[in-house]
Parts: C-alpha cells; structure tokens; sequence
C-alpha cells in the first residue's frame, strides 16, 4: 500500500515563462502545482492593487488550499511566475483518498494551519491596504464625510462590461452606466442577456468602463438596490463601490472634478 | 473537554499554567508540540519595537506545529511566545514522536503539501509583523 502511494505519476509538467499568469484569483481552478525549477509569486488582488503573501521556490507546492478546502472555494489568491519556471501539476483526485486516509492527527493539524495560514493573508493584505491608504490618498472615496466637499453625481452613458465576482474572468456580460459618483453607479442591463447571474441586492460585481475622457475605469461593486422596469424589459441596479484601486480612484476623482 | 478524543489519545502529560506565565519563549530550544486543555494563549513575537500579539488561541489549538513539518532542523528553537493569557492554562504535551511518525506515513506528495502549508504559515506571520512594524 505504501509502495502505491508513493507511485502516483504526476499528470503534466508545463512551463511557464517569467511573469505568467498561473492562478488567477477568483477562478475555480483545482489543480495542484508544484515547483520543479523556478520561482513564483503569490499576491492578493483588490482592485489593480497587488499585495504580497509569499514567493515559493523548488519543491515547494501551491493551490493546494482549493483542495484542503474540498474544493468549495475560488482561488484565494493570484500566482504569477517570477521567473521562467517549470511546474508539475497534479489532479486533486489523486491526493483526496489519500487524505481521508491521512492519520486523524495530522488532519487535525493540518487543518488548523490552514485556517491561521487564510487569517494570516487577511491580516497581510488588510495591512497593506491600510498603510497605503495612510500614506497616500485615500483609494476609498470621500462621499460619506460630510464635512469633505462633494462630489456631485453626473449623468452619464456609458457602455460597461461586468462580471460577477468569482466567476471567470472570459465572462463578459454588458450592461449601461446610467449615473457616476464618487461612491457609486447606476446601471442598466437587459435581464435577458444576463438571466444565468443573480442580480440582487447584496451580489457583487466587477465592473470596466471607459469614461468619456477616454480614462479606463475599473472597480469592484455591489448591489444595493434592483429595480425591474418590465415595461422597458430592464433592471436598473442602485451599486455601490465595494473596492476601487488608489488610481481608478484618482482616474474618476479627476473625471467627477471636469 | 473542548479536545478532540482523537487528538487527546496523543497526549503524553498535562501542564498547569498560571494566568501570564509563559508557556513557550520565543528563541528557546525546544520541539515539543502542545494542545491547549483549557483556557486561551496569547501568541508574541518579538519586534524591534517591543512584543506584538499576533494571534489568540483557544481550546483544541496546538502550538509548536512547525517542528512537526520541519524535522530537518535540530536544535529547532521557537518562533513565537506563548502566554497564558488571563487565567489559568492547562496544556497537554503531545507524543511528538508518535505524530512524526504518522507525518512519515503519509505520501510524499501529501508531506510535501502540508510542509509547504506550514512554511507559508510562518513566512506569511513574519511578514505581517514587519509589515505592521513598518
């Protein structure tokens, strides 16, 4: 038995050249990988915000948390190579029985570890954000004090493509940016092009447009209210930024001030 | 008893901690692995700027895990410090060797997984206490 576990042919070795993309955050990829030569990054996504969690080398195994966590999660973070590095990728499938067999113990532990190592990344990326909000302007906007000057909303019609959150990045559904504020947007869509996505208040969205100056804007949203116009056959969303980079947020400053 | 049955058969003594005393030092030797019984443990480190609380942990938690995935490393001394944190805490001293030789049952592919988990563990720690000391 032990002579079978040791044997488990590894399914595909694939190299990447320095700099590609090998998880992208949000997907729902189960793939295990690891590091035959080489190295890569390890970095949580906000906005087009990168932060830092770790840089593997040799022998060392990512992806792996999808996996401890029976697969019901997307990606938790973004892996891109950081040099030319060849990887061994292997099918969860494999490893699962041998898990469920893995000593009571050693689960115990492993499954501690995982859950500090999740907190842990949090904590880091939570950090990061807070000293670069610190330090620099704020990347949240300023409509909620009300002692800052406001921004004013402005009428607008913009084309826009948005996705939801945690799906995969080829999705592409269309919708129109109705009104623009520092906080927020309203957006149109036509239900029927979107009817396999929830659209409900408390759903999340990534959202890129190109504002009328010709500035590309991206931001993550979130649904506060829906409203079903059945006569114009549209939904009309009430959306909220829930996460915008410091430069999309500077980039629409600067759009809301012309 | 919050512990794991499964988990408490591994454990070789029990230890009383009195509220504040220091169950684990930072930069001492040792690779014993421990369970927390009763009661909550503040976990330190060490920075230039004094100690920071990276993390509180509660009954069924285990301290000491990087010496189980680490074995490479004699002489292991500790990465953090763990107090007794507002009252007493009873510890149970785990059967290391029993669960090293667990770890070493288990496949190359899945020793490798958990090895790395743990590292990335104590790297991601690291990072966040520079980072907030920064």
């Amino acid at each position: 038995m032990m002579n079978d576990k040791a044997k488990i042919p590894p399914i595909a070795r694939l190299k990447y050249k320095k700099g590609d993309l090998i998880i992208k955050q949000g997907d729902y990829g189960i793939s295990i990988y690891k590091i035959i030569s080489g190295k890569v990054r390890i970095f949580s996504e906000s906005g087009d915000r990168e932060v830092p969690l770790a840089t593997l080398g040799r022998g060392e195994i990512f992806g792996e948390m999808t996996f401890l966590n029976r697969g019901a999660e997307a990606r938790a973070a973004s892996v891109k190579a950081a040099q030319d590095s060849e990887l061994e990728i292997w099918h969860p499938g494999r490893l699962s029985s041998e898990y469920a067999q893995m000593p009571h113990a050693i689960q115990y532990i492993v499954t501690q570890v995982l859950e500090r190592l999740v907190r842990m990344n949090k904590l880091v990326a939570q950090i990061t954000a807070k000293k670069q909000e610190d330090s620099k302007m704020p990347a949240k906007l300023e409509e909620s004090g009300a002692s800052q000057r406001r921004y004013y909303r402005k009428k607008v019609n913009l084309e826009c493509v948005y996705r939801p959150v945690g799906s995969s990045p080829k999705l592409a559904l269309h919708g129109k940016v109705k009104d623009l504020s520092m906080g927020g947007l309203a957006l149109e869509v036509r239900p029927k092009n979107a009817l396999n996505f929830s659209h409900d208040k408390g759903d999340k969205f990534h959202l890129n447009m190109i504002l009328p100056n010709g500035k590309k804007f991206t931001a993550t949203t979130e649904v506060l209210s829906a409203k079903n116009d059945p006569t114009l056959g549209t939904l009309f969303m009430g959306m909220e930024f829930s996460d915008v980079s410091e430069g999309d947020g500077r980039t629409l400053g600067f759009f809301m001030r012309t | 008893m919050a512990v794991d049955q499964l988990l408490y058969v591994y454990v070789l003594n029990e230890e009383d901690y009195p509220a504040n005393s220091v169950i684990v030092k930072e930069g001492s030797k040792g690779d014993w692995m421990y369970v927390i019984l009763e009661g909550k443990v503040k976990v330190k480190k060490n920075t230039p700027k004094g100690m920071v609380t990276i993390g509180t942990l509660n009954e069924g938690d285990i301290i000491g895990e990087m010496a189980l995935f680490d074995p490479v490393v004699a002489d292991r001394t500790r990465t953090a410090s763990a107090i007794a944190d507002g009252g007493p805490v009873k510890m149970g001293v785990l059967d290391t060797n029993r669960l090293l030789k667990d770890f070493e049952s288990i496949s190359p592919q899945l020793k490798g997984l958990t090895r790395t988990l743990v590292k990335r563990l104590s790297d991601t720690t690291q990072r966040a206490v520079n980072l907030a000391m920064k």
